[in-house]
């Protein structure tokens, strides 16, 4: 270890990544919708939470009210981790002058965020840009020692927020800010279904990948660590659940770190995929399997009727 | 059904708020995807109908197909669906005269109970200023009506006509996401309805709402085979397997327990990808 670790706050992913992220680095978790992203960016921010650091969580996708509600059933007190609200408003169509956004809202605790959806204000909408979230950053980096901060997520900043044509050079430039500000940042990236790299892949200092895919028996969840500069860490495509507690991924108890056999995560997903215990993995919606698994009438599709597990597609080559 | 979120809100068909663990979550936007003839509309419709059922205002915005279409096409269910109010945003005959100042679409159209839907306005009498639809002019027209009425639930019918026609294309993602967060704050339960989304592609809609509901039809052997999966849903646990889905003449059905059938399964499973 050449610096201190940052533990990550899941059980499992510290081991696959040596004992969790390098402290002043950026890095990636991307993954499809509903893959778990923003329950593992909120996990990384309650350990720190935990610890008495300050920590920043960045909502560009989801209103802060929604994430709020949505963590409630894992019982988690966000209370001290403290949020912006960067979603962006309404447009008004109208020819209202628009006001710059860093006079207009400011970072609260989690505490503080209410039931409902912040309004778009009726006479002042604001704009919000890349450059204006790097305003408040710095700003906030002046006021509040922050140790660590979520964006999430740069896909909504790319789609919403950057309206020119280079925006792989704002992306990088809001990336190579998060690096000089030294503060151990995750940054969400969401994944088509099927999915080609993408500028941040290659920015970052390592990008934690979560899947989730469907192999007639219910909905599987993995992890792998896809990039991880200047550490030691784990190939293997591990399997990850959702429960009540967060997010944990499961290692096997005999020590695979080092192994290097299998490199690529599709092949490491063909080792896995069959060998895996029934019943399914208990996601976080045990009620379905095990409805299905109560049905004697299906006995027979229980066990997969492909042994193969769907194929590897690798740089987005697919169906 | 009641959690965290109150009382959650039927999709008017039983099975399919079984999958949900009782409905959907109050005031947020869900996409329904599924290709042509798969049923979209007409989950759309039994959700509406479920809605002015239980005495709430109901919005169907009919961009794809004119409401007097709609509405025969959905006489032969049976419903009472008269109490629906709907937005006839279908695009008039465009004019290909000498191009005459664009109206806002807003201006011109206004929202009329489904009852009342009679056959198209004509073009002809809009010659002078056929009306543009856009997002951006859909929003504004939904922003005037839903000031005047406090609507529960609302569906648009189609988000992916919606884009084809809209011209602004360059401002497009924006648009979307002002759209559902305009749909957020008025606290209206919105269902979209979209073809099926291309897996390379990552379209605003589908990451910003908060629950995608899937309606499959494909033929499996000689048999059409129809199914339905909850792809994500936000805050909420829910059924992971797909489920078959009829359509009779009393509407949509899902049973809920019963697996699709191992064929099925096999063609569904080729077409879902490990996301990489």
């Amino acid at each position: 270890m050449i610096k201190e670790k940052v533990k990550t706050g899941v059980p499992g992913l510290d081991q696959m990544l040596d004992g969790g992220l390098l402290q002043g680095r950026t890095y990636i978790v991307s993954g499809t919708s509903g893959s778990g992203k923003t329950t593992l960016a909120m996990q990384f921010l309650l350990e720190g939470a935990k610890n008495g650091e300050r920590v920043l969580y960045m909502a560009i996708d989801e209103p802060p009210n929604e994430v709020k509600s949505n963590l409630k059933s894992f019982g988690w007190d966000v209370s001290r981790i403290q949020v912006f609200d960067a979603t962006p408003d309404v447009m008004s169509y109208d020819k209202t002058p628009v006001r710059d956004v860093s006079t207009e809202r400011k970072v609260v605790y989690f505490q503080s965020v209410g039931e409902n959806i912040r309004k778009t204000s009726e006479r002042s909408p604001v704009d919000m840009t890349v450059n204006t979230i790097q305003e408040i950053l710095k700003q906030e980096m002046k006021v509040s020692r922050y140790t660590r901060i979520v964006v999430d997520s740069l896909t909504s900043m790319r789609y919403f927020y950057i309206k020119t044509s280079e925006e792989n050079a704002i992306l990088m430039s809001f990336l190579r800010l998060l690096s000089d500000i030294g503060v151990t940042c995750i940054v969400t990236v969401q994944l088509p279904e099927i999915s080609k790299p993408d500028v941040e892949a290659h920015v970052a200092r390592g990008e934690i990948r979560l899947h989730k895919w469907f192999d007639g028996r219910g909905l599987m969840r993995g992890v792998t660590i896809e990039k991880y500069r200047g550490s030691a860490h784990d190939y293997e495509l591990r399997q990850l659940r959702i429960g009540p507690q967060g997010i944990t991924v499961k290692i096997p108890s005999r020590q695979t770190g080092g192994e290097e056999q299998s490199a690529v995560a599709g092949s490491a997903l063909q080792a896995q995929a069959p060998q895996d215990e029934t019943p399914p993995p208990p996601d976080d919606l045990p009620p379905a399997t095990d409805s299905a698994a109560k049905n004697p009438s299906d006995s027979g599709s229980q066990t997969p009727s492909t042994p193969e597990p769907p194929p590897p597609t690798d740089g987005g080559q697919g169906i | 059904m009641s959690d965290d979120y109150g009382p959650r809100v039927s999709t008017g068909v039983q099975g399919l708020d079984e999958m949900l663990k009782g409905g959907l979550i109050r005031g947020r936007p869900y996409v329904v995807s599924g290709t042509t003839g798969s049923g979209k509309t007409t989950l759309a419709i039994q959700y509406l109908h479920n809605g002015v059922k239980g005495g709430e205002r109901s919005l169907l915005v009919a961009i794809d197909e004119p409401p007097v279409e709609i509405r025969e096409n959905m006489r032969a269910l049976g419903w009472d669906i008269g109490k629906i109010r709907i937005l006839d945003a279908h695009p008039a005959a465009k004019a290909y005269t000498k191009r005459v100042s664009m109206v806002e679409v807003a201006a011109q159209r206004s929202v009329a109970p489904l009852r009342e839907a009679g056959p198209s306005e004509k073009t002809e009498q809009l010659k002078k200023a056929a009306p543009e639809i856009s997002i951006q002019s859909l929003q504004l027209m939904l922003r005037q009506e839903l000031q005047e009425t406090r609507y529960a639930r609302l569906v648009i019918d189609s988000l992916t006509s919606l884009k084809k026609l809209s011209e602004m294309m360059e401002d497009y993602n924006s648009s979307i996401m002002s759209l559902l967060r305009f749909l957020s704050e008025a606290n209206v339960t919105t269902l979209i309805l979209t073809d099926l989304p291309d897996p390379t592609i990552l379209e605003p809609e589908i990451f910003l709402c908060r629950g995608e509901i899937r309606l499959h039809k494909r033929m499996v052997g000689n048999r059409l085979d129809r199914w339905v999966t909850v792809e994500k849903f936000r805050g909420s646990a829910h059924d992971i397997m797909p489920r078959t889905m009829t359509i009779t003449e009393k509407g949509i059905t899902v049973d809920h327990k019963r697996k699709i059938p191992k064929a099925s399964l096999k063609v569904l499973q080729a077409f879902t990808q490990f996301s990489r």
